[in-house]
């Protein structure tokens, strides 16, 4: 029980502090105000939520021209300390996915289960929304909606708005009594739903799941050791990516499918992935191509001898400007 | 006495036909009142009462029944199914009518069998194992994309390599998408690490 004290006096001073911290930030906030939650201070909220307590949720994400998959979502810390996460695809063959710590395995229908290093399952949910928004502030910006009712429960909608306007919107309602997250929908420019997930159910426990006790670890898959990747020394460029993206890979290899050799780029904002691949053009498309795969715009432009193919879940018009952007050296 | 009324109650519900129990309701008033009532619960709970109020005619109907002249000679078996109300050998039972009302049934069954087969809608369109495209809220349409820049044309091999190609690209973004938490995580240990 003091334990429990302990933590909600740690989670308070917590919240506190962010609030005391980001004041300064937004001076045009009247004294007056400063008891309402900015849009940031949910957010925080939310971040404490999902990494501290014990949940289950039950959401079902839909896309355009897809059906509808149904997850289920739990998160638990153990009596001694352990931190563990399951993500569910709850439709067919299904997906399974366990984070004990910071190893996550991954068991799927189609190959043998195997293991990765994370801080945070990859599920539909982006894990920095949840785990690290802060890490978003400089891409996007958070605006406070107002309140409106999701899920049977009283919301707080936030809407999430690239800065530069170059990339996809979002919508993020969360419960105003737990902040727990109960819709998002990513919106193109034109305010269409791409992508929907909506809470179903959820529900909060003093105990961890008892799901996560029959879970036997030292039966789950060891982590994989992935290929060392090679640096190889790109004689390219691109010189324009939008607000807030960085570059977290760079490589050069070959494609699993067709074994050809690729220069290879990933740039993130925490959102959205986009991948840049540079080839040779005569060993590849060797033609102008734009087409939508699910979410993801494939663009692929020949650029001289190159081939610049851009992937990622962005507006077309994005994707172009940065296969545009591309420099070779010589 | 509680074997009598589960007997009853069994007999309400078409359970058993014995005829020692229809002799024994014939014979007692009380056991014909729990018959009646329990009728008139299962009634209500199948909500076949009528909306308004409840009325008991049935003694009523009974005396106009008796009143009338004799049509059919009643079979002695049929005779002691009691009727609700007062017992009458001279009413039909309903069970020996059943004949009748099985050959109009059964010719209607045939007629409506008949439609059924006569009216199956054509099949029209054509067999596709793709699931329909459909968003989570009507209305949703793709943002723009499929192929946009009309292609020079190409051989059937040429544009299978192509597609190959494509294929190739979209996995390779797939799961350098999926393997990125890791890789970051790396990243993190190779600029830890003094050896980097």
């Amino acid at each position: 029980m003091m334990g429990k004290l302990l933590l909600l006096f740690v989670l308070a001073t917590t919240s506190l502090g962010v609030v005391a911290l980001q004041s300064p930030d937004t001076p045009e906030q009247s004294p007056t105000t400063t008891k309402k939650l900015t849009a940031k201070d949910w957010l925080s909220r939310l971040k404490t939520v999902v990494s501290e307590s014990n949940y289950e949720v039950s959401f079902v994400l839909s896309r355009v021209g897809h059906e509808a998959v149904p997850y289920l979502w739990r998160h638990s810390v153990l009596p001694d300390g352990t931190d563990m996460e399951q993500l569910n695809l709850q439709n067919g063959p299904g997906r399974e996915f366990i984070r004990v710590n910071q190893q996550i395995s991954v068991f799927e229908p189609d190959q043998p289960p195997y293991s990765v290093y994370g801080n945070n399952i990859n599920g539909p949910i982006p894990t920095a929304l949840l785990n690290a928004p802060e890490s978003l502030y400089g891409a996007y910006e958070f605006v406070l909606v107002g309140r409106s009712r999701v899920s049977g429960r009283p919301a707080q909608q936030i809407r999430v708005v690239s800065q530069d306007n170059t990339r996809y919107a979002y919508q993020v309602w969360l419960d105003e009594e737990t902040a727990m997250l109960l819709k998002m929908n990513m919106l193109d420019k034109q305010g269409n739903v791409l992508e929907q997930i909506q809470v179903s159910s959820f529900s909060f426990s003093e105990q961890p799941h008892p799901y996560f006790q029959r879970v036997n670890q030292s039966a789950l898959p060891k982590v994989m050791a992935l290929p060392p990747t090679q640096l190889g020394e790109h004689k390219w460029a691109v010189s324009y990516v939008p607000v807030g993206m960085k570059e977290v890979k760079q490589d050069t290899r070959r494609l699993a499918i067709s074994g050809q050799l690729v220069d290879y780029r990933l740039f993130s904002d925490g959102l959205v992935d986009v991948s840049v691949y540079v080839e040779p053009a005569n060993q590849s498309l060797n033609q102008d191509v734009l087409l939508r795969h699910k979410l993801n715009t494939f663009l692929s432009l020949t650029n001289g001898n190159v081939q610049v193919t851009v992937i990622g879940e962005i507006p077309p018009e994005t994707a172009n400007n940065i296969a545009r952007s591309l420099v070779v050296s010589r | 006495m509680t074997e009598q009324h589960e007997n009853l109650s069994a007999l309400v519900d078409g359970e058993i036909h014995e005829d020692k129990v229809l002799d024994a309701l014939s014979h007692d008033d009380q056991l014909r009142e729990k018959w009646q009532r329990y009728h008139l619960i299962r009634s209500t709970m199948r909500k076949e009462m009528p909306a308004g109020q409840y009325m008991d005619i049935s003694a009523q109907i009974a005396d106009a029944i008796e009143r009338e002249p004799t049509v059919l000679a009643p079979n002695k078996r049929f005779a002691r199914i009691p009727v609700i109300g007062r017992l009458s050998n001279k009413v039909v039972p309903f069970a020996k009518q059943s004949g009748q009302f099985a050959v109009a049934a059964s010719v209607a069954a045939a007629v409506i069998i008949g439609f059924q087969t006569f009216n199956q809608p054509p099949e029209s369109k054509p067999f596709v194992t793709a699931p329909p495209a459909a968003g989570p809220q009507g209305g949703l349409a793709p943002v723009s994309l499929e192929q946009t820049r009309a292609l020079p044309t190409q051989s059937r091999a040429e544009v299978l390599e192509t597609r190959r190609h494509i294929n190739a690209l979209i996995a390779d973004h797939e799961q350098q998408v999926k393997l990125k938490s890791d890789s970051d995580k790396k990243n993190q240990e190779n600029q830890e690490s003094p050896v980097q």
